[in-house]
């Protein structure tokens, strides 16, 4: 474990509410140890916050394993920040040196309002699952679990698309803002297995037009999201979404 | 799940993101298309003023067919425009608020990928400054085997002739040349095909073509310059 | 007369539940609409409850603390699903998992509650297949199984190390399909702060909106509660952040009874506390134990690196202890294992508070890319947080508070002693007994949720009269909103001088120190009075900034403490009258010669369940006496 405590300049912004116009603010932090996570050190920052008087720093965070999807952060420009594969709260401050400026910002899309200074609203993602991320049966319904063999490959790609935690840092590192990753994700899971089947066209046409709805932007193949995705969910998910797509829209 | 009229069949596709991007890589491929022909037959320019002229002799000897291919390529110029236009639109209004500080991250987008829209602007203005010159530009006439006609290769002299002209020319090429290094693989993952073992050969072609098409117009472009010099 | 009726019916275990479901009354399908029902929690119990019901017709209302249904802290179960499938052709039968799960839960579960489990587990997998989970499949294309925990047969179902995120996923996705249909009307980033029970029956709940402070008041005619384990209350555990027991709490304090709160599981396989600024611990996954090798130097204080200690000079204690079971042995047994080698200044790492899980002898084996087949993202993840590579240096671990077998009491209806009250998942106390095996949280939360309460439910309302003029309008929600606000008020005006977060690390210390790992009379005594000065200390001390407009997440936490104060309190209670060692349990007095745990079954067999007895008065034990007619109750052994 290491001794040497880091001195931190951060960049952080505030914002009242989601009417309100926000701002970069300044803030210097100390003691901060090399093995605390990204989000300890916000804690910390909070804790100094509050003793002095001020209001607490509103960020989103749950599980803090990297699995809820909960957290965010845009980190000196990049979504979850500089580690690959990593969400915000696996982050570790020895990825930092001493005496950086750190500059803290939220998942920014029209589609997803701010709350209050990093807290977001990604609503938006639930509405895209609710036009038709899933598979219509009842409980109860159910085949036995072997009834349909599903070839190991055929699975582990589904269960690559499926790995997706809804954080939106496609969204966040997007140039255009675009939901195709997440959206193409899902699609792609339930396109590959024999129970999405049924109502694949109905399912790609509705989550792509509430996706459009929704004001995301459109998608450029510029592949930062790819890049940032926590859960390495590839490119190949929006290929197979727009021929899902073409083939759905065009025999409805 | 919704089936309304107009979410579902052409219209339906043609109105969502989806549709419009696979139309925008459609159009980019038939585009690319026509650079190569368009290309090939700038070539001829190496082999004198005879064959230059005579290979535009017969291209406008096509008469309505000529017209009706480029009403075609109008077309289909128009709808990459407008699609263009439409998609960056709707890209700005997706982020509001922008980024106080935003990176690439350099494991996916390039200077390429996020300068679409800018080296589309240059090759708007390109093409419209082209056409201006070339096709309704200056009128030479020339005997060609007892035929009078059109002199193009006086006027590519004429124009190349100004330095900054051909230096235009090479900067709308490498423009053009960056434009399409994305585009091309970007129009191949629209359409859906993606493999794991291709997709990265695609890219590299896609890049080797930018790079052939780069090097053939703005060497062209340098030839014109290069030609009017020995001329005068 | 016991104030507890566990109204199991009748009949042979085997049939109970066939024939329990035929003599349940049952709810005409176009009278389900005229039914409300409230589900508070949107994790494996939560949502799969929330969706099935909406499926059969019911209106539901889904509540959840979070921006999504999606992110409840199910999603951060690694391992798998336990079911009696016997697709392996190993032995394995609806009994056997039944018998595993009774004996592993050290004698202190309901049979008829656990046979049940095992019955529909094999559904479980059926539903989530065919929701489109993606479990992990062999070459051929079926379902793969791997042996999970120290069970003796393969009957674990996984998708990688994420299975908790694919079933709840599922479960999310059949409840948007609800939520799109409008039969579930969805309200996130809500916190429980009351329940409302009305002429003996639960009937609604006053929620704080997170995002404008508001407090709202809903009304159904059932309420349900699957809002998962009081885990937090060691301030350090694997529960995510907002993981927390108000609901639970504010239904005991309704009347519902809280049942056998010593029950807390510690998993033996995390990461080990860092530092002081550390906010939660991270679980690895038990699978670890299939291959890791736990040890620590035979001589107390033994700082070389460990590679640097010759075979000579380590001891492998699980081994050594329990030659038959080694390093599988059930998860209280490991933790108490390694807590007891700390005590004894053997403990490695900076801190001396964590053993080794050495993978050497497995790649010396099997291969690094073997070894990195089946754990690579487990190391990925440990190499993130410590900074070292399990390839070349054997992990550090160390036990953390991971699951509560303990919470609300329910009958086999899954409902409280709150007429209407269900409560689901984690937060009931059913099932798991003094212990849960590995791969049995998700098994439980879903089976509860897809295939008991859905019919239960029809049962109750076909069952009681329950009167549907009443709305929020009732003096009931009047009173419950005044209180829920007089409290948040005083919470805001004590401005005090300690945070809130700073109160909890304090909370933790005392729940680890005195009802931790092993507890004694002396010291769960003195836990007691700690806890009691420290509610004190919140109550006159506590600094909550801000206001009750909008997002204030110190207030958030305020409530939550202010309520994990008060459960701390009576975990201490409860196990300072459980006078036995038995599951996650330990007494100090209780042990074999051989360290032990002793049971005792004459006088402890039953379920401690307390009752709410008003504010500072000492809550009233009621006794739930269990019965055993199929099992014979034996020591456990895994020597």
């Amino acid at each position: 474990m290491s001794t040497n405590m880091m001195k931190l300049k951060l960049k952080i912004w505030r914002q009242a509410d989601h009417k309100s116009k926000g701002s970069m603010q300044d803030y210097d932090l100390e003691n901060v140890s090399p093995d605390m996570s990204f989000l300890e050190m916000l804690d910390l920052l909070n804790e100094n916050l509050i003793n002095s008087g001020s209001d607490a720093i509103a960020f989103d965070h749950d599980c803090r394993e990297g699995i809820c999807g909960m957290c965010s952060l845009m980190i000196n420009g990049e979504a979850h920040g500089p580690q690959k594969l990593t969400t915000t709260c696996q982050l570790h401050m020895r990825s930092f040196k001493d005496g950086d400026t750190i500059v803290i910002e939220p998942f920014r899309a029209k589609a997803f309002p701010v709350h209050k200074d990093l807290m977001v609203d990604r609503t938006a993602f639930d509405e895209i699952i609710a036009a038709g991320g899933f598979v219509s049966m009842n409980a109860g319904n159910a085949p036995d679990g072997n009834a349909i063999p599903i070839g190991k490959a055929t699975a582990e790609l589904a269960m690559d698309a499926a790995a997706c935690i809804g954080c939106g840092a496609c969204v966040a590192s997007c140039e255009n803002a675009s939901a195709m990753l997440f959206t193409s994700a899902k699609l792609s899971q339930l396109a590959l297995l024999p129970q999405g089947q049924a109502e694949a066209k109905e399912r790609a046409i509705s989550m792509v037009k509430k996706m459009d709805e929704l004001g995301f932007g459109n998608c450029t193949n510029a592949a930062e999201c790819e890049a940032s995705c926590p859960k390495g969910i590839e490119l190949s998910n929006i290929a197979r979404m727009n021929r899902e797509f073409f083939k759905s829209a065009l025999s409805k | 799940m919704a089936s309304q009229a107009c979410s579902s069949g052409i219209c339906g596709y043609l109105c969502s993101s989806i549709g419009k991007k696979q139309l925008m890589g459609v159009t980019a491929f038939l585009l690319i298309g026509f650079l190569k022909t368009h290309l090939l037959g700038n070539f001829l320019i190496i082999f004198g003023r005879d064959a230059f002229n005579e290979y535009c002799y017969r291209l406008m000897s096509l008469g309505p067919m000529l017209i009706v291919a480029e009403i075609i390529l109008l077309a289909i110029f128009l709808t990459h425009l407008v699609l263009a236009i439409s998609l960056v639109w709707q890209n700005k209004a997706a982020r509001p608020v922008k980024y106080y500080s935003k990176k690439r991250t350099g494991r996916g987008a390039t200077f390429a990928s996020d300068t679409m829209p800018y080296t589309g602007i240059i090759i708007l203005i390109f093409i419209c400054l082209h056409l201006w010159s070339f096709k309704y530009g200056s009128y030479y006439e020339y005997e060609l085997n007892g035929i009078i006609v059109r002199d193009l290769y006086q006027t590519v002299i004429e124009y190349f002739s100004n330095p900054l002209y051909t230096a235009w020319y090479v900067i709308a090429m490498i423009a053009m040349g960056i434009h399409l290094s994305h585009g091309v693989q970007s129009a191949f993952q629209s359409v859906g095909f993606r493999h794991a073992r291709y997709t990265p050969i695609i890219k590299k072609l896609g890049c080797i073509l930018s790079f052939f098409l780069t090097v053939g117009f703005a060497g062209l472009s340098i030839y014109g310059y290069y030609i009017s010099t020995t001329l005068n | 007369m016991s104030k507890l009726d566990s109204k199991v019916p009748g009949g042979k275990l085997e049939d109970k539940w066939e024939q329990y479901k035929f003599d349940m009354k049952l709810v005409n399908p176009s009278n389900k609409r005229k039914f409300n029902v409230i589900v508070v929690g949107t994790g494996l119990a939560g949502a799969s409850a929330a969706s099935t019901m909406a499926e059969l017709g019911y209106n539901v209302q889904s509540f959840c603390i979070q921006d999504s249904p999606r992110r409840a802290h199910s999603i951060a179960a690694q391992g798998g699903i336990n079911a009696a499938k016997n697709y392996p052709n190993d032995g394995d039968s609806v009994w056997r998992l039944f018998y595993d799960t009774i004996k592993g839960g050290d004698y202190r579960s309901r049979e008829a509650n656990v046979y049940r489990l095992a019955q529909v587990a094999n559904n479980i997998i059926d539903q989530c297949v065919a929701q489109g989970v993606p479990f992990a499949r062999e070459y051929g294309g079926y379902l793969a199984n791997r042996s999970f925990g120290g069970a003796q047969v393969s009957r674990t179902f996984y998708a990688r190390g994420q299975t908790g995120q694919q079933l709840l996923l599922g479960a999310y996705s059949s409840m948007m399909r609800m939520v799109a249909k409008g039969k579930i009307k969805l309200y996130t980033r809500r916190e429980m702060t009351e329940l409302v029970v009305i002429n003996g029956q639960a009937r609604g709940i006053v929620v704080r909106n997170i995002i404008t402070g508001e407090l709202e008041t809903y009304h159904a005619d059932a309420v349900i509660l699957a809002t998962g384990g009081y885990g937090n209350t060691y301030y350090l555990s694997t529960n995510a952040m907002a993981s927390n027991s108000s609901g639970a709490w504010q239904a005991y304090k309704k009347g519902a009874m809280f049942a056998n709160a010593c029950f807390t599981q510690i998993h033996p396989t995390c990461i080990p506390v860092h530092g002081d600024n550390q906010s939660k611990l991270t679980l690895m996954s038990e699978s670890l134990r299939n291959d890791g090798r736990v040890w620590v130097p035979k001589k107390e204080g033994d700082n070389r690196a460990p590679n640097d200690i010759p075979e000579s000079e380590r001891d492998y204690y699980l081994e050594r202890i329990y030659p038959s079971f080694g390093n599988l042995v059930p998860r209280d047994v490991a933790s108490r294992n390694a807590k007891m080698q700390v005590d004894g200044g053997r403990g490695v790492g900076s801190t001396g508070v964590a053993v080794y899980l050495d993978f050497a002898d497995a790649i010396a084996r099997d291969g690094e890319d073997t070894i990195r087949g089946r754990y690579g993202n487990l190391f990925e993840m440990y190499q993130r947080i410590t900074d070292e590579s399990p390839y070349k240096v054997p992990m550090k671990i160390y036990p953390a508070v991971h699951y509560t077998m303990g919470g609300v009491w329910v009958d086999y209806n899954l409902m409280t002693t709150v007429p209407g009250l269900h409560v689901l998942g984690e937060a009931n106390f059913s099932d798991h007994g003094a212990n849960r095996l590995g791969a049995s949280a998700l098994m439980q939360g879903l089976a509860d949720g897809y295939f008991v309460i859905p019919y239960t439910i029809g049962n109750y309302f076909a069952s009681n009269v329950i009167d549907q003029s009443i709305t929020t309008d009732h003096s009931a929600y009047k009173d419950a909103l005044a209180s829920t606000k007089a409290r948040l008020g005083g919470l805001l005006d004590t401005k005090g001088s300690q945070s809130v977060e700073s109160i909890h690390k304090k909370l933790g210390k005392i729940m680890w120190e005195h009802v931790g790992m092993s507890r004694n009379a002396e010291s769960l005594q003195k836990g007691i009075d700690k806890i009691k000065n420290l509610q004190e200390e919140f109550k006159q001390d506590v600094n909550v900034p801000g206001s009750n407009k909008g997002i204030n997440t110190e207030l958030e936490k305020a409530i939550r403490v202010s309520d994990f104060l008060e459960i701390g309190e009576l975990m201490a209670r409860d196990a300072l009258t459980r006078k036995e060692s038995c599951g996650g349990h330990f007494r100090d007095e209780y042990q074999t010669p051989e360290n032990e745990a002793r049971r005792d079954d004459e006088n402890f067999t039953h379920v401690a369940a307390w009752e709410y007895n008003g504010e500072g008065k000492d809550p009233i034990r009621n006794v739930e006496s269990l019965t055993f007619e199929n099992v014979k109750l034996t020591t456990r052994s895994y020597k």
